[in-house]
């Protein structure tokens, strides 16, 4: 069978198609947004929390935790620390707080990053937000 | 080489080289810290090797694909580059920019390098592959504009083939969606929700228009296939590739505090993904079964091929393995998602830069395929490389799914770190793995200096 | 076994293989979803068989109706083409338009009905098929009106594209009736 393909109809298709399906993801995004309130525990966002992400970025802790799944495959998943710490911002806190300088022998250990009590406070307010967001259930379990 | 300002692409080409070399140096330094934890520890941490590891990367891969234009987009437009000295220029930028950015990773604490560089102003690092700090950032959205000035007025004004267009559409799209690395709320829903619109949309989006075009001009240059063949083929597998991955941003939205639906719309269309990367084996082995001529570069031809199949495999069969919710929902931020990054990025774009690299440099030193000796090692290279490559993404994934299971799936699941000194002898095997990949690396180096002279007879061409 | 040695007569793929390739992947993703459609109610019939109760079939049907005839218009216009009665045909595919917007217009009431009574996509299991496949569909009629329309208007100035491209606009334009035609039964009467 023979058939006939041109190259205009190809190019249609691409920008055509690819148009199309810009304006898909767009509308999708906007009803996303309107959707968020009700999932991102947004209300939960205090100017405390706020800092709690500063100093989460500012010590690349995504460079070898995930959170919510994503990151580094290094360290423990951190979405969910604060259930799989008993509910506790304290022992999250104790835990940063007690990280030997130089590490320990053979082992992988989370740096010392001498983090001031409020910087502290924040990341663990950070962490107790982001366990409260809606995430479809996941992870599967508590070991993240 | 038809044009003089082609040359500039030589530069361009040694650095992606250069920090290739760099980042398969510290990605066996992470490999080692896997196994052996307190390895460099405090001087490099795993977080700081990780950075510029993966930062490396999309710095030299930047490299290639400006290179990659700076070649093709003056042939194919049939004209010399607008300005050539703003490509130079563009280039030392670039390179010094970069170089200070990984010094500073390496040699001031993260948190101190935010502070150094006014992190707080606009705040922006700290999240994973944009860890650069804001000034970087500026300055890469600098170098962009500058870069696509300089090829859009060569293309605008010259002869307008389908492959310049679908490279010039990718690279203005890369440019404008690295914009979102400038949007950090402190809702960190929307702050992941925009940050796979820079990293999702580049690497599933507008880098494959990228990959296609510079495969589609390697194909016409190697194959003699009519142009036409090749360009419409092109347009049908790009337009594949956003049909299917821009919904299929969706895969990403599954768990991150996105409403439900993203599962089943994620689901469906990245399912599909697999299909333009199909495509585009099918198409590079017809075209290169189709040819009219028989080049003399033979390593060209064979990275061509590789890249065509490890894309498949990487991009297509290994993120399908992990792409569809109900899978995705136990094996997501595991050592999974790892094997599939290793090879994606490996099958997809280090080899189609390296591909490039391969077809341009003897042209662009005045000779139309290296010596006999030199292919023959480059083209052990490839095969040292890519055979280890696999060997890696085997491993890995060997890894995760033990991870998955042990630590998601059975019943009484173990703690992450009992975990993972129970898959301790994949890692291990990876490392191997990655000590071969090296060898592979080196012995492509080595390939450059066999070349010895560039043959007399063809300076002038 | 012996070898069929005859060639058969070659036969013209009518219409540009980029559409074809194109309607099979749409078909494709459509396919997908009815098939996640067909598990989902089937592990939750209470909730689907709720749902589609709050649907209205009697427009749905006058719809399926405009999107046959405007099929069965296409047909008859390409025909038409096929013996260089343009404008005939130009005429014709305005009308496969008219229907094709009958629909949209239907449709987007429909919707609105919907929307305005605080239904999303997140409501429920059932609304996020209803809503979801419905508007996926509702683009690829609009897209299809929009070649129609502009297939139809070179048609009345007489300057009718080349008919391959009438193949490959009537053949999405079937595409789309397809797909409505198994939507239809599937997600407002089984």
């Amino acid at each position: 069978m023979s058939e006939v393909f041109t190259k205009s109809m190809a190019r249609n298709i691409y920008y055509g198609g690819s148009l199309f399906f810009v304006f898909l993801f767009l509308a999708l995004t906007f009803d996303t947004m309107k959707t968020l309130p009700q999932q991102d525990n947004r209300a939960a966002i205090t100017p405390q929390v706020a800092l709690g992400k500063r100093v989460w970025e500012e010590n690349n802790c995504i460079g070898c935790h995930t959170l919510l799944g994503e990151g580094a495959y290094f360290a423990p998943e951190l979405g969910n620390v604060y259930k799989r710490f008993g509910n506790s911002t304290e022992a999250i806190k104790a835990f940063i707080r007690s990280r030997p300088a130089n590490g320990i022998p053979g082992r992988r250990s989370m740096p010392q990053f001498n983090l001031s009590e409020e910087e502290l406070e924040g990341v663990a307010q950070f962490l107790k937000y982001t366990s409260e967001i809606k995430t479809q259930n996941w992870p599967p379990n508590i070991q993240g | 080489m038809k044009y003089q300002s082609q040359k500039v692409a030589r530069l361009y080409f040694m650095a992606a080289i250069g920090l290739f070399t760099g980042q398969i140096l510290f990605g066996l330094i992470l490999g080692l810290q896997y196994v052996i934890g307190d390895f460099l520890f405090p001087a490099v941490p795993f977080n700081v090797a990780r950075m510029v590891h993966t930062n490396l990367l999309i710095v030299w891969l930047l490299f290639g694909f400006m290179g990659a234009a700076y070649y093709l987009v003056p042939e194919e437009a049939e004209r010399e580059l607008f300005s050539p000295k703003l490509a130079v220029a563009l280039f030392w930028i670039f390179l010094v920019a970069g170089a200070l950015t990984i010094l500073g990773y390496l040699l001031v604490p993260y948190s101190g390098l935010a502070r150094l560089t006014g992190n707080d102003l606009l705040p922006t690092m700290g999240r994973e592959f944009l860890e650069q700090p804001t000034i970087t950032k500026l300055g890469i959205v600098v170098v962009a504009l500058g870069f696509l000035y300089n090829i859009g007025m060569t293309i605008l004004s010259g002869r307008k083939t389908v492959i310049n267009m679908v490279l010039l559409t990718g690279l203005v799209g890369l440019a404008v969606l690295f914009l979102f690395a400038f949007y950090n709320p402190d809702n960190l829903v929307k702050d992941k929700y925009y940050w796979w619109w820079v990293v999702h949309l580049w690497v599933e989006g507008v880098w494959e228009l990228i990959l296609g075009s510079i495969l589609a001009f390697v194909l016409v240059k190697v194959t003699g296939v009519d142009r036409e063949v090749i360009e419409k083929w092109l347009y049908v597998i790009i337009a594949m590739t956003l049909i299917t991955g821009i919904i299929g941003t969706g895969h990403h939205y599954y768990w991150i505090g996105t409403p439900g639906y993203w599962q089943w719309l994620g689901s469906v269309f990245s399912a599909l993904e697999p299909i333009p990367f199909f495509m585009m084996t099918v198409f590079a082995f017809n075209m290169i079964n189709k040819r009219r001529l028989n080049h003399p570069n033979k390593a060209a031809v064979l990275w061509a091929e590789g890249t065509a199949v490890m894309a498949f495999l990487g991009a297509g069969v290994w993120g399908f393995m992990h792409t569809l919710a109900p899978v995705n929902y136990y094996t997501h931020g595991t050592q999974i998602t790892a094997a599939h990054g290793h090879m994606a990025f490996y099958g997809a774009y280090a080899m189609i830069v390296l591909t490039i690299i391969s077809y341009a440099w003897p042209i662009l030193r005045g000779e139309k395929a290296a010596n006999q000796r030199a292919q023959v090692l480059e083209m052990w290279s490839f095969w040292l490389m890519t055979v280890s490559m696999v060997f890696i993404t085997l491993f890995l994934t060997g890894a995760g799914v033990l991870q998955t299971w042990l630590q998601r799936y059975t019943d009484d699941p173990l703690p992450f770190m009992v975990v993972q000194e129970k898959i301790a002898p994949f890692y291990w095997m990876r490392e191997a793995a990655g000590v071969v990949f090296l060898i592979g690396l080196l012995v492509y180096l080595y390939a450059f200096v066999a070349r010895g002279k560039p043959a007399e007879d063809a300076t002038a061409a | 076994m012996h070898a069929i040695t005859h060639p058969l007569p070659a036969r013209q793929l009518k219409g540009d293989l980029a559409v074809w390739i194109l309607i099979l992947s749409e078909l494709l993703v459509f396919g997908l979803f009815f098939l996640g459609y067909a598990v989902a109610a089937r592990r939750h019939p209470a909730l689907f068989e709720a749902g589609q109760a709050t649907l209205d079939t009697g427009a749905a049907t006058l719809n399926t109706l405009a999107l046959l005839a405007a099929s069965a218009v296409v047909v008859m216009a390409i025909e038409r083409l096929e013996r260089q009665r343009t404008r005939e045909a130009g005429r014709l595919l305005a009308l496969a338009a008219l229907l094709g917007s009958l629909f949209l217009v239907n449709k987007a009431l429909e919707l609105h009905h919907h929307l305005a009574l605080g239904i999303t996509l997140s409501t429920s299991l059932f609304h996020m098929f209803y809503l979801g496949l419905v508007s996926f569909h509702f683009m690829h009629v609009l897209a299809g009106v929009i070649v129609l329309s502009w297939v139809a208007r070179r048609c009345l100035r007489d300057t009718p594209p080349e008919l391959n491209t009438v193949w490959s606009a009537g053949a999405y334009w079937h595409m789309v009736d397809l797909v409505w035609v198994v939507l239809f039964p599937l997600v407002y009467l089984l």
